[in-house]
């Protein structure tokens, strides 16, 4: 009797209502993105970056190539010379195509240096496919963004 | 053909529609050709393929730590199980011990993520039904899920969440107080999905009686997960062939009794509540100590085959590796489940209206990423 | 004196007439532009966002974004399609729902009274005497805030409405493809049962009233100081689900069900001629809950004019106790939307004919009993 009632008064659907308008007024969820950067963990793994030593300002890559041997996509590509006196590797270029990367962090692992490094960084969007495969001054620089200055968005 | 025509109410011809694979509720690219008297479905046809990366075939000439990263993209909606059942036939073929400690975190990442993948379900299972406010909530919550995996694995969809003998690393500092703070609250907004689909008259009337599938039929097409538990069997991988670990934890298996959709939402939500007794008590029970075990550089399991399957939120996921001794794979066969639930669909909507086909394929729960692999 | 006779008339009946349609339609044009932030705004905030924020303070330009959007975007119309029918399709479905505006009453007849009284000594080359200015204010075609009041417009406003659905089924049909036909069809089917019920939900009223102009409707309730919702609830009920039904909301928007047939009749359509469509649906909304305000809700008057302590609402304007009702009845279309999932086809159907119909006609039945029994 009381189920048939509640059919009747639409109970069931009045409770829906009641929920939807309470949220109505509620706070908001979203983020406003492009205004509001989302703040992300210090562990994402995104925009590459190679480091260098922040006393002498020199590349902490040791020209190893693990990097590029653990790659799944086999994106990364080291090039190294043997110097001639020292008998040590120096790196002589490295890229990384941004846009095969898996962003699995695999590289970054292996890494016995810790010089290449996924950053937080993570708007990599570019208007030429060359442009996403990052050698190796730009990946010293890290991303740098575009800046569109703070009215764009707007 | 010809009796397919003459089977119209009308002496009119069957209608041949297109659904997708740019249809807004295939779930991805899914294509299926539906044959319709007037609106009633008379015959279907999928036509899956569409995202079909060769996954299988790439591992081959990947070495075992490298084909890693591509699982997440199989089943991206649930990325961490998908690992997890690789790595756990790899580990198993090494006799690698994985500690304890990593062995909770996984379990209860794996549960996380399967509560993550039960949200968007219900998200899109619900917005496919015209309820669209259910999507929001859905994946809000689901942000959160995917927070603590950004701060655990530094990802959030495609996580590449664990590695062979453990984990990347240990647990971020804030994260258990932040994954316990969610799980205080997730029971709250559950009653609110609630409030809003299960008692709703459309709803009931959308999905009761809709694709009713036996349980013995249900096991005849090899349906397994939630699609299966909702016709009536306890089947669950986690039960009954307990593996990293589950067998020290304690949940009940939810079963539906009419194998219809509304049994299957309802076996879907209590999964998401007994996914999160899981979760209460491991981070209730964590124990201190290394996450990753001793696992050599380069993995090469010994010559043999093994096959590891695990309960992932949409049923029976399944690694099927094949090993020749070297660091690449030589086979490894990937069973999803929405693969083969998928081929019940066709069964399922006969008879039924247009709107209804929308649903099935809602509640079959599929990723076009899975069964296209 | 002839020729102020003349004036006098072309005024009341044609130039004052004419400034009031353009205003409504004008009104109306960004009632409806704004009504669709208001959706977006509202289904937001019910799903914990935002909507629209980028256009203007708040998103407060995004209709005028979206209204120049829809004119500069290139105009297909499909290689197989009707072409002519494809045309004029959205057109059909957009007028009546216009139309319907000519006999809703937005005030009291003697609304304009005093304006027109205060404006027309504005024109002086009009050359109007005091007599006249009293005349032509005095009479409710001029001054009534209403285009028209006409004795049979409760079924001016059905018939009109049901050409509009002729625009759902002809787009639909000439853009020669499945999805829109489909939607077509079920469109067909969907608006004629629901007229049926809505009909007879609005019987009871009209039995209550004796009266099918919508201005002496609200003058019954006036003089009997009840709104009618008080005296026919389940009308109400009955007029409200019918009236969803009607326009294609939630949960009976079947006719372009998006998640099922893409976007039903208007998939084929994009540019101006969706926008038409588009228009078409939010004008129906307005001129539903118009319908009902007036039906149910006491059209302009305040609420409860039975309660005396109450008269200091009275300084409120009549027009503006309208809009205010019409936009809570908006307010709950929307709300309604975002709210529930939507039904079937066959269960649409099964409701309309085997649940609302009956109880409607039973309504009638019973309303009808009781004034013969007791009045």
């Amino acid at each position: 009797m009381i189920d048939f009632l509640k059919r009747i008064f639409l109970v069931d659907i009045l409770k829906g209502m009641a929920l939807t308008f309470r949220y109505t007024y509620r706070k908001v969820y979203t983020e406003q993105y492009p205004l509001e950067k989302p703040k992300l963990a210090e562990r994402y793994r995104g925009a590459p970056r190679l480091n260098n030593d922040p006393v002498t300002g020199e590349t902490l890559c040791i020209a190893c190539d693990l990097c590029a041997e653990i790659c799944p996509e086999d994106l990364i590509v080291v090039g190294s010379q043997r110097d001639p006196e020292s008998r040590k590797k120096v790196l002589t270029h490295y890229t990384f195509d941004t846009s095969r990367c898996l962003f699995c962090g695999l590289c970054q692992e292996v890494c016995p240096t810790n010089a290449i490094e996924l950053t937080q960084d993570f708007e990599l969007a570019a208007y030429d496919r060359r442009s996403m495969v990052w050698d190796r001054k730009r990946l010293e620089k890290g991303w740098d963004r575009i800046d569109f200055g703070k009215d764009y968005h707007k | 053909m010809k009796a397919m025509e003459e089977s119209t109410v009308l002496d009119a011809k069957v209608l041949e529609l297109n659904m997708g694979p740019q249809h807004p509720s295939t779930h991805g690219v899914l294509r299926v050709k539906l044959k319709l008297d007037g609106e009633r479905v008379v015959d279907a046809e999928c036509i899956i393929g569409y995202l079909h990366r060769g996954v299988e075939k790439i591992s081959e000439n990947r070495s075992y730590i490298e084909c890693v990263p591509y699982y997440d993209r199989t089943d991206y909606i649930a990325a961490v199980s998908n690992v997890y059942g690789f790595l756990l036939g790899v580990e198993a073929m090494m006799q690698i011990e994985v500690p304890k400690r990593a062995q909770y975190i996984r379990i209860m990442m794996t549960e996380f993520s399967r509560i993550a993948s039960h949200l968007l379900w219900l998200a899109t299972h619900a917005i496919d039904i015209g309820a669209m406010t259910v999507f929001l909530y859905c994946f809000r919550e689901r942000e959160e899920i995917l927070k603590l995996f950004e701060a655990l694995f530094g990802a959030r969809l495609t996580t590449h969440a664990f590695r062979v003998g453990g984990l990347w690393k240990d647990l971020p500092p804030g994260f258990v107080e932040a994954a316990r703070k969610f799980i205080d609250e997730f029971p709250e907004r559950v009653d609110e999905y609630e409030q809003l689909l299960t008692k709703n008259r459309i709803w009931m009337a959308r999905t009761q009686g809709i694709g009713v599938i036996s349980g013995k039929e249900a096991i005849e097409w090899g349906l397994t997960g939630p699609v299966l538990r909702g016709s009536g069997v306890r089947h669950d991988v986690r039960k009954d062939r307990p593996y990293g670990g589950y067998e020290e934890f304690d949940f009940d298996v939810p079963v539906g009794e009419n194998g219809d959709t509304y049994d299957r939402y309802l076996v879907r939500l209590e999964e998401m509540h007994q996914s999160r007794r899981i979760i209460q008590q491991v981070l209730d029970r964590l124990p201190d100590g290394p996450v990753r075990g001793k696992a050599p550089k380069i993995v090469k399991p010994p010559v043999g085959e093994y096959y590891s399957g695990i309960d992932g939120p949409r049923g029976e996921l399944g690694y099927y590796i094949v090993s020749d001794g070297s660091a690449h794979p030589f086979r490894v066969r990937i069973r999803p489940p929405t693969f083969i639930s998928l081929q019940v669909l066709r069964r399922l909507v006969k008879g039924h209206l247009m709107a209804d086909v929308i649903a099935i394929i809602g509640t079959l729960d599929i990723v076009l990423g899975e069964v296209d692999r | 004196m002839n020729e102020n006779v003349f004036i006098e008339n072309l005024l009341i009946y044609a130039v004052i007439p004419l400034i009031k349609i353009v205003v409504i339609v004008l009104v109306l044009s960004g009632a409806i532009a704004y009504l669709t932030l208001l959706e977006r705004k509202l289904i937001a905030h019910i799903q914990v966002r935002l909507g629209p924020m980028r256009v203007g303070w708040h998103g407060l330009l995004q209709p005028i974004a979206d209204g120049l959007k829809f004119l500069l975007k290139e105009d297909i119309v499909p290689a197989k399609a009707d072409a002519l029918i494809f045309t004029i399709a959205p057109a059909i479905s957009l007028i009546p729902a216009f139309l319907v505006f000519a006999v809703v009453p937005f005030g009291p007849p003697d609304m304009l009274q005093d304006f027109l009284g205060w404006t027309l000594g504005w024109f002086p080359f009009l050359n109007l005497d005091e007599a006249t200015t009293e005349r032509i204010a005095q009479n409710a075609i001029a001054s009534g805030g209403y285009v028209t009041d006409i004795n049979i417009a409760v079924l001016f406003v059905l018939s009109v409405s049901s050409v509009g659905i002729l625009g759902i089924i002809l787009g639909g049909w000439a853009s020669n493809s499945k999805y829109p036909l489909l939607g077509a069809l079920r469109s067909t089917a969907q608006m004629v049962s629901y007229e049926v019920a809505l009909g007879f939900a609005i019987i009871g009223v009209l039995l209550v009233a004796g009266s099918l102009s919508l201005v002496e409707i609200v003058q019954n309730q006036q003089q009997e100081q009840l709104w009618y919702i008080f005296v026919q609830p389940l009308a109400f009920v009955l007029f409200f689900i019918c009236g969803l039904a009607e326009t294609n909301r939630l949960p009976f928007d079947l006719p372009e069900a998006e998640t099922e047939l893409v976007g039903g009749f208007h998939t084929e359509y994009s540019g101006f001629r969706f926008s038409l469509f588009f228009l078409a649906e939010y004008a129906n909304m307005i001129a539903v809950s118009a319908i009902g305000v007036v039906l149910f809700w006491g059209g302009w008057l305040r609420p409860f004019p039975s309660f005396e302590w109450l008269n200091f609402l009275n300084f409120i304007p009549g027009v503006v106790w309208f809009l205010g009702k019409v936009f809570l009845f908006l307010y709950v279309f929307i709300w309604v939307r975002g709210t529930l999932p939507r039904f079937r086809f066959d269960q649409l159907m099964q409701y309309g004919w085997k649940i609302f119909l009956p109880v409607a006609m039973a309504n009638v039945i019973v309303t009808a009993g009781v004034i013969l029994a007791f009045l």
